[in-house]
């Protein structure tokens, strides 16, 4: 082992040392000084924050709080198992992978990485489990067992996930805790839970230390059998979540986002035994754009799952969640809805070969791929509305039947349609991360900005397009009518404009 | 209107600095297929992307039905480009990416059935194209840019994973695409696909 480790060393050393300049005392100075000065600048707040969460918390809450947590575990757990999860630079798994190396040692800097990312996860779910159970008393305790069990839950998560990419029997484990989770979470919002929440809340500090150094250990277990079963991870396996035939040029210098996406889609499509079926008589652009629409149709598990989730609002405004943060969760939802269903626009624009073998103009293309986004970003907004309105959150049932009799909130859903469908067609269409953006230096270190206006490409336009019901979730006006027929105008300029400036051949920004 | 298909003046394209045309002279009628050949690097693929517009010009002129080539829909409703493989799209099948081809033309060359017998598909029909092999990936670009109605024809290496007996079948194919009036402009290392055509060597140098 230790010839073969000492050769994976000698290998970074090189491929570093070709590479990007190494990181000097100064470099380092830096780093330390910026966190020192993060740390100064960011503790009293988080202090403070931990402080107001100290005293007991309003037990109609705490079920929807709980059903939040484990929903958010669940999803943690099923990217996880999406995205591989051990996996390399594409260059790594071509040259070092199929090589003699040490297996582990190839994989070392990748599993690393996966720790702190479950370790970051953990420490949010564990503040979050104090917000949800609140601390009567001994908050310094209360807060360090909560980050505990947060931190014990990702890290055992993640180490479940590494062993499901190694073998089938751990598979099954890992789809097990994400349906337990899952019907955790479904018991948890009727409420069923709070008596369990608020005996969590208050158990003695004994209890407390057993049960988190019960779950510390059994976290380190799994941890433990996932470092030594990181040998045993097939190469295709691993090759399949680091690189696929296709996408190999294209992923070659950096993991981008946008390629994983299509690495997991096709990876889908692939084990899918799939029946044609007639394509109807449609006018060109939407015999183009009827792709979309039975693409959807071959996954009507996702559709089942997207109408879920417009509960999600919902059960946030029962955990509590400020006007604020229910405007930001139906708006991002209903985008996130909408680009589902814009895969053709984003393979047209990844590669035009097909969309100029098919010769439909760019502009009559996308209108009639709007359509569909448009339709399942309009439903899932008005839902996910109806739902605040139902709950007893801020858009309650009397404030929106004092309006006109009704309720009107559901229509912001389809009069934001055009705009989240614009948004999510301009989110399609962005171009890669350009790496080649410059790099701010900022006092908690380097921020890249490239990935940043990568990631705002489609939300700033959903944003803008949707002002009017933004500012009328967050306002909660008396009679939101001025602010409805704003909304219905604006979002026709967003996607008459957004049409009207496609370009031939892929992207428009 | 305009007499030839493809007039090329005087075409020199420099990429990075490098010379890759140089003062180049074609001239394509209606009906003919012409056989762009030359060894690795001679800007037979260059040439090609000149042709559909995709390629800026460093000087010269490239004329295409009359007018120089437009990344435009109108364009593209009378040419077929076949280059590297497209990227497939995800959740549909072999036959239905023809059927889509045809469905967004309003009308087909062949139908999807004819389509899927000549290109040897018929078995692989429900497979989604990535599940296909090399070979029988480029007979489905083959089939995608046969089945729809164009006036030219432009094809980059399209012998590529093809075995052998499809070879010589695409040959037969390219000539009935011809007797129908129709215009094919291929690079191509194939001796015998470049006989059915008039050869044509970029850098001018008879090959």
């Amino acid at each position: 082992m230790s010839a073969q480790a000492s050769g994976v060393r000698a290998v970074r050393a090189y491929l570093s040392s070709r590479g990007r300049a190494r990181t000097g005392v100064v470099d380092r100075y830096t780093s330390a000084f910026g966190l020192l000065m993060f740390v100064a600048v960011a503790g009293r707040p988080v202090t403070e924050m931990f402080a107001g969460l100290a005293g007991p918390v309003d037990p109609a809450r705490s079920g929807a709080g709980m059903a939040l947590l484990a929903l958010g575990l669940a999803a943690f757990l099923a990217a996880a198992r999406a995205a591989g999860p051990v996996l390399l630079p594409s260059s790594d798994a071509s040259w070092l992978l199929l090589s003699p190396l040490n297996r582990r040692q190839v994989l070392a800097r990748s599993a690393r990485l996966l720790a702190l990312v479950a370790l970051a996860a953990g420490v949010l779910l564990g503040v979050m489990l104090v917000a949800v159970l609140g601390a009567p008393d001994e908050l310094v305790w209360r807060v360090l067992g909560a980050l505990v069990a947060g931190v014990s839950a990702t890290v055992g998560g993640m180490a479940l996930a590494v062993l499901g990419q190694a073998s089938q029997t751990w598979q099954v484990w890992l789809t097990c805790a994400i349906g337990v989770l899952l019907a955790l979470a479904l018991v948890a919002v009727t409420g069923q839970l709070r008596t369990v929440a608020a005996i969590a809340a208050g158990a003695p500090l004994p209890a407390l230390t057993a049960a988190m150094s019960g779950a510390a250990l059994f976290s380190g277990l799994l941890v433990r059998q996932a470092w030594t079963a990181l040998d045993r991870i097939p190469t295709r396996k691993l090759l399949a979540s680091s690189t696929r035939a296709g996408h190999v040029a294209s992923a070659a210098t950096m993991l981008d986002p946008g390629v994983l996406t299509w690495i997991a889609e096709d990876n889908h499509w692939r084990a899918r035994k799939l029946t044609s079926r007639r394509w109807p008589s449609l006018p060109g652009p939407f015999a183009l754009a009827w792709h979309d629409w039975r693409r959807l149709a071959r996954r009507r598990g996702r559709l089942a799952a997207m109408a879920g989730t417009a509960a999600l609002p919902a059960v946030l405004a029962q955990a509590g969640g400020p006007p604020a943060a229910l405007g930001a969760a139906v708006l991002a939802g209903a985008l996130a809805v909408a680009s589902l269903s814009t895969s053709g626009a984003r393979r047209d624009a990844d590669n035009p070969a097909l969309a100029r073998l098919a010769g439909v103009g760019p502009r009559q293309a996308l209108a009639a791929r709007a359509v569909l986004p448009g339709l399942l970003a309009g439903a899932w907004a008005a839902l996910a509305l109806t739902g605040l309105a139902l709950t007893s959150g801020p858009l309650t049932a009397e404030t929106a039947t004092a309006l006109d009799g009704t309720g009107v909130w559901w229509l912001f859903g389809p009069l934001a349609a055009p705009a989240l469908a614009a948004a999510a067609l301009r989110m399609a269409r962005r171009d890669p991360v350009d790496h080649s953006m410059p790099v701010l230096d900022t006092p908690s270190g380097p921020v890249p900005t490239g990935p940043l206006f990568w990631a705002a490409t489609g939300p700033d336009l959903a944003l803008l397009g949707c002002l009017p019901t933004a500012v009328a979730l967050v306002l909660q006006p008396a009679a939101p009518a001025p602010f409805l027929v704003a909304q219905g105008v604006l979002s026709v300029v967003v996607l008459a404009g957004y049409l009207w400036r496609a370009r031939t051949g892929g992207r428009a920004r | 209107m305009y007499d030839s298909i493809i007039g090329v003046t005087a075409l020199t394209v420099d990429l990075g600095g490098n010379p890759v045309l140089r003062d180049l002279d074609l001239t394509v009628e209606p009906g003919e297929i012409v056989a762009v050949v030359g060894p690795n690097g001679s800007g037979k693929s260059t040439l090609l992307r000149c042709l559909a517009g995709l390629q800026p010009v460093t000087s010269g002129e490239v004329r295409v039905f009359g007018r120089p080539p437009a990344d435009d829909a109108g364009f593209w409703s009378r040419v077929a480009l076949l280059g590297d493989e497209p990227a497939w799209y995800p959740g549909l099948t072999a036959r239905e990416h023809l059927e889509l081809m045809g469905a967004v033309h309003g009308r087909a060359r062949m139908p999807v059935e004819a389509a899927l017998e000549t290109f040897a598909l018929v078995e692989r029909a429900d497979a989604p194209p990535l599940n296909l092999s090399t070979g029988q990936r480029q007979r489905l670009c083959l089939a995608s840019a046969l089945l729809r109605p164009s006036t030219l024809l432009l094809l980059d290496e399209p012998e590529r994973g093809l075995d052998e007996n499809f070879r010589n079948r695409l040959t037969g194919l390219l000539g009935e695409y011809a007797d129908e009036g129709g215009t094919v402009v291929m690079a191509t290392h194939d001796q015998g696909l470049a006989a059915v055509g008039r050869r044509f060597v970029p850098t001018g140098v008879s090959a």
